[in-house]
């Protein structure tokens, strides 16, 4: 029937002079009748769970109406409110560090590393973090710090650093340490990628008048490389603060949340309220708010972003 | 002067001795799994040992035959291969009409920025009512599941990388081919695929490489080893049976191996490919 529509307009008889119009409408339509299907299929994929997590949050089991009964629960319990702060600290220890540190390594490899054998072994070596599964990361973080087999205890004991163990995921303090040590050891390669990346982009005419000028490493940095990264930053940022609220398998593994509620991020906590707690319409709830502040935020923030205006 | 030069010694010093600790951190790690994962039984038992006494690999055959994590490998396998296929066929029908056909300008961006919205959908919020779906669609523990839902959450990538390679090659090209008599789908097969082959290669590579690492859903979304991929069995591994640090190291190294594998063998493409669209892209 559309497809009908689509073609009425298409003259038949039409006049040579207009001949390259038609074919041009003949691409477009293709383009659309490719384009049409593939998207609307993935739309319809794509916002059904979300329609359907609304209906689960104001709906009984019964499929009785409920209004707002399980937004005001999952708003008023603390345990959200606990998950939101061990997320924020999270953010807070990991963000800084790896920016700071994949800065360090971009500022110092760009400065110091001129072979491009050695610049790409590097590159390799940075990639190499990034696809390591998160749960072998899990798993490799078990054997540093849990008890029994923990390594770095024993090598705390070793150098009379510590006389008994310390017990790194048992106090929420060290766990949160021990969980987000994990992070930075696989993000801040990421952060280096990118940083290194726009260093390269630094015109060399800049950089040598002002080392002309007596520009020093630091001045240097300060007053032209910052001014190039400044939009890298902020795109590193964002991309790090969506994946912080993605966080989940790593953490799963070395703690599950543990102990007590300290390393319950987020992500971890509407696990535990949908699938250990089985109340799906909290969960929906939940995942109501979390889907509308991501695109609330995401709308706000790309509008600050240099993202590729295509 | 003297201090001038105690000055860059210090220095020197210093940022030999924070890469020597850099390296050690990022280095060590990894070796102490393989190291963990090759050591037997026994070792275990005793004081902590560095470097494994009696290097053995028997804890990889205790995890992949008497735990039978080869059917999970197997599952891994076939639900990641299967998500490559599914994700580049429908990145290709996304792209192909925006980068190849005169689609308004409005669109294009319009797509890839929803695209890219969809990058920050936080996976366990979409898990809940996905879960419900697959429970009523009777698709609970198959791996038909999680081949949609890690298509569908690779789609944003894969679009922007196929997008990147398929605006690289020249419209001309194609163009010639239909001036020569090939219809559409010809000179897409013939001329365009040919050509925008590494660009697949190196994004099927790293759709692989995602689908190889997800958990979450998988955890959630499977039971048995019907459809099981291997990080939920590495995972189970962990939460109990605790003690058995080599078999639990031998699953972390598996892991990890495939997608280290995959890098080196596709590393040609990865380069060629990520070159031809993301750097040259500006």
């Amino acid at each position: 029937m559309s497809r009908l529509a689509a073609e009425l307009p298409a003259p038949t008889g039409a006049k040579p002079a207009r001949a390259g119009r038609r074919r041009w409408s003949r691409q477009e339509r293709l383009a659309y009748r490719i384009l049409l299907p593939a998207l609307g299929s993935v739309f319809v994929i794509v916002t059904i769970p979300f329609l359907l997590a609304i209906w689960q949050s104001i709906t009984a089991d019964d499929g009785t109406l409920i209004g707002f009964r399980n937004y005001t629960r999952a708003l008023s319990n603390p345990l959200f409110y606990d998950a939101l702060r061990a997320t924020g600290i999270y953010a807070i220890i990991v963000l800084p560090a790896e920016i700071f540190l994949g800065l360090a390594f971009a500022l110092l490899v760009h400065r110091t590393v001129k072979r491009p054998g050695l610049r790409a072994t590097l590159y390799v070596l940075a990639v190499l973090p990034l696809v390591v599964p998160p749960v072998a990361v899990g798993v490799v973080a078990r054997l540093i710090y849990a008890p029994g087999y923990g390594v770095l205890n024993y090598f705390l004991q070793s150098a009379g650093l510590a006389h008994s163990e310390v017990e790194w995921l048992g106090v929420p303090v060290l766990a949160m340490g021990s969980v987000a040590s994990v992070d930075i050891w696989q993000w801040t390669p990421f952060v280096y990628l990118v940083l290194f990346a726009g260093l390269q982009t630094v015109p060399r005419e800049s950089i040598e008048a002002a080392q002309v000028d007596g520009a020093t490493w630091w001045t240097q940095f300060i007053y032209i490389e910052l001014h190039y990264l400044r939009p890298l930053f902020l795109l590193i940022l964002f991309f790090r603060m969506a994946d912080v609220l993605r966080v989940f398998d790593h953490v799963f593994i070395l703690t599950g949340g543990g102990p007590g509620t300290s390393t319950q991020l987020l992500s971890l906590y509407m696990y535990r309220i949908e699938f250990k707690f089985f109340d799906g319409g909290q969960a929906a709830a939940l995942a109501v708010l979390v889907l509308v502040s991501i695109s609330i935020l995401y709308s706000l923030v790309t509008r600050a972003l240099p993202l590729e205006r295509a | 002067m003297r201090s001038r030069r105690a000055a860059i010694w210090l220095r020197l010093t210093l940022i030999v001795t924070g890469l020597g600790v850099a390296a050690f951190i990022y280095a060590f790690p990894l070796y102490w799994l393989v190291a963990t994962s090759l050591k037997g039984k026994a070792e275990l038992y005793q004081s902590i040992t560095l470097i494994p006494q009696h290097p053995t690999l028997a804890s990889y055959g205790s995890v992949l035959f008497e735990r039978g994590f080869w059917v999970l490998l197997k599952n891994s396998v076939i639900v990641c291969a299967a998500t490559v296929v599914v994700t580049l066929a429908v990145g290709l029908l996304i792209t192909y009409p925006i980068t190849r056909l005169p689609v308004p300008p409005q669109l294009r961006v319009g797509v890839l920025n929803w695209a890219l919205s969809l990058r920050f959908l936080p996976p366990v919020a979409v898990v809940i009512p996905y879960f419900a779906i697959v429970r009523t669609l009777q698709l609970y523990d198959q791996p038909i599941a999680l081949i949609g839902i890690y298509s569908l959450f690779n789609l944003p990538f894969s679009i922007w990388m196929l997008k990147g390679f398929l605006a690289e090659i020249p419209l001309e090209l194609e163009e010639a081919a239909l001036v020569d008599g090939a219809n559409r789908w010809t000179s897409f097969r013939r001329v365009l695929l040919p050509l925008a082959t590494p660009g697949l290669m190196a994004a099927a590579t790293i759709v692989f490489t995602f689908a190889w690492s997800e958990f979450l859903f998988a955890l959630i979304l499977t039971a048995t080893p019907n459809a099981q991929t291997f990080p939920v069995g590495v995972q189970g591994l962990v939460t109990q049976f605790e003690i058995i640090w080599n078999d639990m190291a031998a699953a972390g190294v598996i892991a990890m191996s495939v997608p280290l594998v995959l890098m080196v063998v596709a590393r040609k493409y990865l380069v060629a490919g990520l070159t031809f669209g993301v750097i040259r892209e500006k």
